[in-house]
Formats: C-alpha cells, structure tokens, sequence
C-alpha cells in the first residue's frame, strides 16, 4: 500500500505540491488526476526518492523507497518513456536493471515478451516508436514482479490498440492483488480504466472517490420545455433554481430536481412539454472541480487580453 | 541488508552500462589511436633527426616520457569517457531511471567509481605499454639511452601514467556529477587542463614558478616521467597531489548527488 502522508514540495519560491494527504490501496485502479502542472509528476518523483519532499512522507508498505533493498522488487514505475539511453539495446537497458536488483535473467526475456517487444530486443532504442519505448517502460516496471505500480500518463501517444491494451493490463495487474497508480490529466482516460480517481489541482488535494460517486456528487442540471417558458423562470429563480435559457423553446436549470421543476410548473398551472435531466459527465465533473486550479488557462477567443 | 553484495549488483549493473554505449567504445578507441598514434609521430621524428640533435639535447633526453608524449593529448578523449559515464545519464533522462533502481545514492556513484577505475586502468595500461613498447622499438639502434620495461624507473614511469590518465577519467566523471551537463562538463575540463595553464603565463614569474606544478597535465608529466624537472613535484608527491584533487572534486560531487532532486 502506498501512503503520501502531508507531502508538500516546493521548488523555490512555487509550492508544486501543497500538503498531499492520501492513500492508494491495493487491488484497484487508482487514477490520479490533474490538470497539467498540478502537481502528479512531482508527486510520483517523491514517491520513488527522485526528489526530496519539502515537508511529510511517502511510505511503501511502511517504508520510504530509499530503505527498500531492491526496490524494483517491491515498486516498479514509467514516468518517461524515452529517459533510456538511446544508444543501448532494450535488452542491455533491462539487462543493466535487472542486475542491480539482483533479478535473474531469465525475467529480461519473460517481460520482453510479455510486452511484446521480444522481436526488436536487440535494436537500440534510439529507433524505438513512442509505442514501443511505452512498452519498454513497462517492461522495465514488471521486472522485479513488484506489488505497487506507478505509470505517469501512460496512454500518451499510444494508438487505440496501445490504449485497449494497457487499460486491460491495468485491469489484470489490480485484479492480481498489486496497488496501481495511475496519473492523467485526461478525465475521459480515467473514467473508463480506474475504479478510484484522486483529483488534485494546484498541487492541492480536490477529491477522492469511486467514479460513479464522482459523478453522482457533481451538479446536474435539468432541461425543461414548458408551454410559458417566460413564467416558469420566475417560479422556479423564487424557488431558489439557477435558470438559463438555452435557445427559444428551452431551459436549463440548475439547483433543482427535476420533480421539483414538475410540481412548480403543475402549481403555476404550465404545462410541461419536456423535462429531461441531464447527468454531468466525468468531463463536466473534472473541469467543474479543477476550475480555479488550472494553472495554464486558455483565454476565450473573442476576448483580447487588455494587460 | 548485505550492502557489499548490493554494492556489487550494482557494480554489475554500472558495468553492463558502461560497456553498452558507443560513447565508451568511441572513446576508447579514439584515445588508443592518439597515443599509439601521436607516440609513433613523435619517436619516429626523434629517430630522424637524432644524428643532428645538439649534446645537451641528447643529455637530458627522457625515452620514457618522450614516446608517451601523446597521453598529454589523448588525455582529454579520458575526460570525455567518464564526463560522459554520468552527464549522458542526465541528458537522456536515464538518470531517473538508474536512482529508482538503485535510490541509494553513495553506493550507485561508488559503483560507477569502481568500473570507471578498474577499467579505465585496464585500458589506459595496455595502451601505455603497447605505445611504450612501439616508441621503444623505433629508438633502438639510434636514439640512445634506451628504455626498458625490465628497469625499475621506467616500468614505473609507464605504469604511473597508465594510473594518470585514470584518475583524470576520474576527474571528469566527478565533474559531471556537479554540472550533469555533458557540454558543461566537458568545456570545464578542458579549461582546467588547457586554459589555467594560459591564465598561468599571463602571472608574474614567481607566481608561474610556484603554482605551474600543480597544473594537472604537470603532475602527470612528473609521475610518466624517470626523473622529473627540479621544478615540478616529485613523482609521489605528484600522485598525491592529484589524488587530492580528484578525492576532493568526486567528494562534493557525490554530496550534491545525493542531497539534489534528480
């Protein structure tokens, strides 16, 4: 089980990671979710004793990975696919790491293989596809056959058939017992390959759960379509609703459900053409969480910055 | 915990490595062909003009360091070899890779020292001997005196500027632990060697005649040669000198290795 107890980290005067607190636990997915610069990959650099925390801990089975004795035995991680020497075989590179973990051989062979990349062993890596060198990364996760997985971003740059993979392959790694972390700023990626998401922003802890709770737990709005759409506003602003119009012949209001929007419009005597309610989607979810966190935002198109 | 059966998985490991990249073996090669190559220039040139050289020339005439005269260049392609060992690491990122392997930091930097050394000696002696052996060969029948390695002085002379040419290696490698650039790197060792010796001259004499034996490439041309200048160090007391350096420069390069984030 993997334990980030009130890390904090600063680099200089910015704080990248702001009193963290969290535990990642094994036999799931944990998706660990940002937007970009909030903070993941410093986080997944202190967890493996990359970098040195300003503040706090991270425990591995109770321990900080720099007491581990073998530690790709107990952690295996791919935070950058192309950190390998390019002009080294993949063999050799697994082969280098393997030795200094005391793993036998024969394993370079069994994870080559796993990841199908047995056939282009014994090319430099220098040639390697961004597909490929994912692929060499997690080869270099498995070799010690560790129970705790880190993978930062994985599905960057895959094709589908990378991404279906490693998905099933998360799957089945968590299904075998093993903690697996895995960090993205792709809300789409994790609401279909985690089970528990951990959403951060600003470096600061935002959320944590089951994606179904997520998404129950966020603001839905309610699309109605009444005979007197001008009426129901009023009713519903006097009940509290949050009310847009959507186009002529429609409303969406928020703050209300929809059996309170059908009996105000029945008590003001309107009737009701259409009353769907519309369920966030995890996308929704995440930009409404991450909102005020997002340290790189796009300005709107048709406004000029007046700085 | 076993820490010397880790040190030494670690060891194998650093080994695979460091045998596994061009930059090693191109290394390697370029500095054999300098020395052999510059050796054989320079003794066969010697030969050729020895009937014409004056007396006192001949007098003070050192066959040992004379046909080893090309390790004062070659010396930089050493530099390279162990500035590269580490700075490649950190240019391909790999770096993070070796310390989540190996997050003990002390033991990975003393286990790159090891292969460094060991086989940096190995090659830096072969070459040595060969390029020794070669000039010895072109000398024989004219230049005189001549050299051996079955005497004392000169199989001395020999084997310290195999251990020289290591140590620099050394001296790279534990710059690179400081600057983890390779350009950095590289520039600030060939200052050290070439450059300092300039600013040396632009010194007043007094100054030139007490610090000039410090510059690097004097104590090795102290500890390659049978009877060092009077006016530069001893050939222990060279040695000395650059072990102090090198002990000096890997020691602040192994504690900023392990107090900075990767």
């Amino acid at each position: 089980m993997l334990k980030i107890d009130h890390l904090t980290k600063r680099y200089g005067a910015t704080v990248a990671v702001d009193d963290l607190d969290f535990e990642v636990k094994p036999g799931v997915v944990t998706g660990f979710l940002g937007p970009n610069g909030s903070g993941k990959s410093t986080t997944m650099r202190v967890i493996l004793g990359l970098d040195h925390p300003t503040k706090g801990r991270v425990t591995i089975g109770g321990k900080e990975y720099r007491e581990l004795k073998d530690p790709l035995r107990e952690v295996g991680a791919l935070l950058d696919a192309k950190a390998v020497a390019p002009g080294r075989t993949a063999r050799n590179h697994l082969r280098a790491l393997a030795a200094s973990n005391n793993i036998k051989r024969s394993r370079v062979d069994e994870v080559l293989e796993f990841t199908g990349i047995a056939a282009v062993a014994n090319k430099k890596v220098a040639g390697f596809s961004l597909g490929m060198s994912q692929r060499l990364g997690i080869a270099g996760a498995l070799l010690g056959d560790p129970g705790v997985l880190l993978f930062d971003e994985p599905v960057n740059g895959l094709d589908p058939e990378g991404i279906r993979w490693i998905r099933e392959f998360f799957r089945s790694l968590a299904n075998e017992g093993r903690t697996v972390f895995v960090s993205s700023h792709l809300m789409s990626e994790m609401a279909v390959s985690a089970d528990q998401i951990i959403v951060i922003g600003r470096g600061k802890f935002i959320t944590q759960g089951s994606v179904d709770v997520l998404t129950a737990t966020a603001k839905g709005s309610v699309f109605v379509r009444t005979s007197d759409n001008t009426k129901l506003t009023s009713t519903l602003r006097t009940r509290h609703g949050v009310v847009h119009e959507i186009n002529d012949n429609g409303l969406s209001v928020e703050g209300l459900s929809s059996d309170d929007i059908g009996r105000a419009a029945f008590e003001s005597g309107i009737a009701i053409l259409e009353l769907t309610p519309q369920r966030a989607s995890l996308e929704e979810v995440f930009m409404d969480l991450t909102a005020d966190a997002v340290e790189y935002g796009g300005h709107a198109i048709d406004k000029t910055s007046d700085e | 915990m076993n820490n010397e059966e880790t040190l030494l998985s670690v060891t194998k490991s650093e080994w695979i490595k460091f045998r596994t990249v061009r930059s090693t073996i191109m290394g390697v090669i370029v500095f054999a062909v300098l020395t052999i190559g510059l050796g054989v220039l320079i003794t066969a040139t010697i030969r050729a003009h020895w009937a014409t050289a004056g007396f006192g020339r001949r007098l003070t005439f050192d066959p040992v360091s004379t046909s080893l005269a090309g390790v004062l260049f070659a010396q930089f392609a050493v530099g390279v070899i162990g500035s590269l060992f580490i700075t490649s690491e950190y240019s391909s990122g790999a770096i993070r890779t070796t310390l989540t392997a190996v997050p003990h930091r002390l033991e990975l930097a003393l286990a790159k020292l090891l292969v460094l050394v060991l086989s940096m000696l190995v090659v830096c002696e072969v070459v040595c001997i060969a390029t020794f052996l070669i000039g010895q060969a072109i000398f024989a029948g004219v230049v005189t005196p001549t050299a051996s390695l079955s005497n004392g002085a000169d199989l001395r002379a020999v084997l310290l500027a195999g251990v020289y040419l290591a140590l620099l290696a050394v001296l790279g490698f534990s710059l690179g632990l400081i600057l983890r650039q390779s350009a950095a790197c590289i520039s600030v060792f060939v200052s050290i060697l070439l450059i300092v010796p300039i600013i040396m001259l632009l010194l007043p004499q007094s100054w030139q005649n007490s610090y000039e034996k410090f510059e690097p490439s004097n104590l090795g041309t102290s500890m390659m040669s049978v009877t060092p200048r009077a006016d530069l160090f001893g050939t222990w007391s060279a040695l000395t000198v650059l072990l102090v350096y090198v002990v000096v420069v890997f020691g602040v390069g192994v504690t900023m290795l392990q107090h900075r984030d990767a």
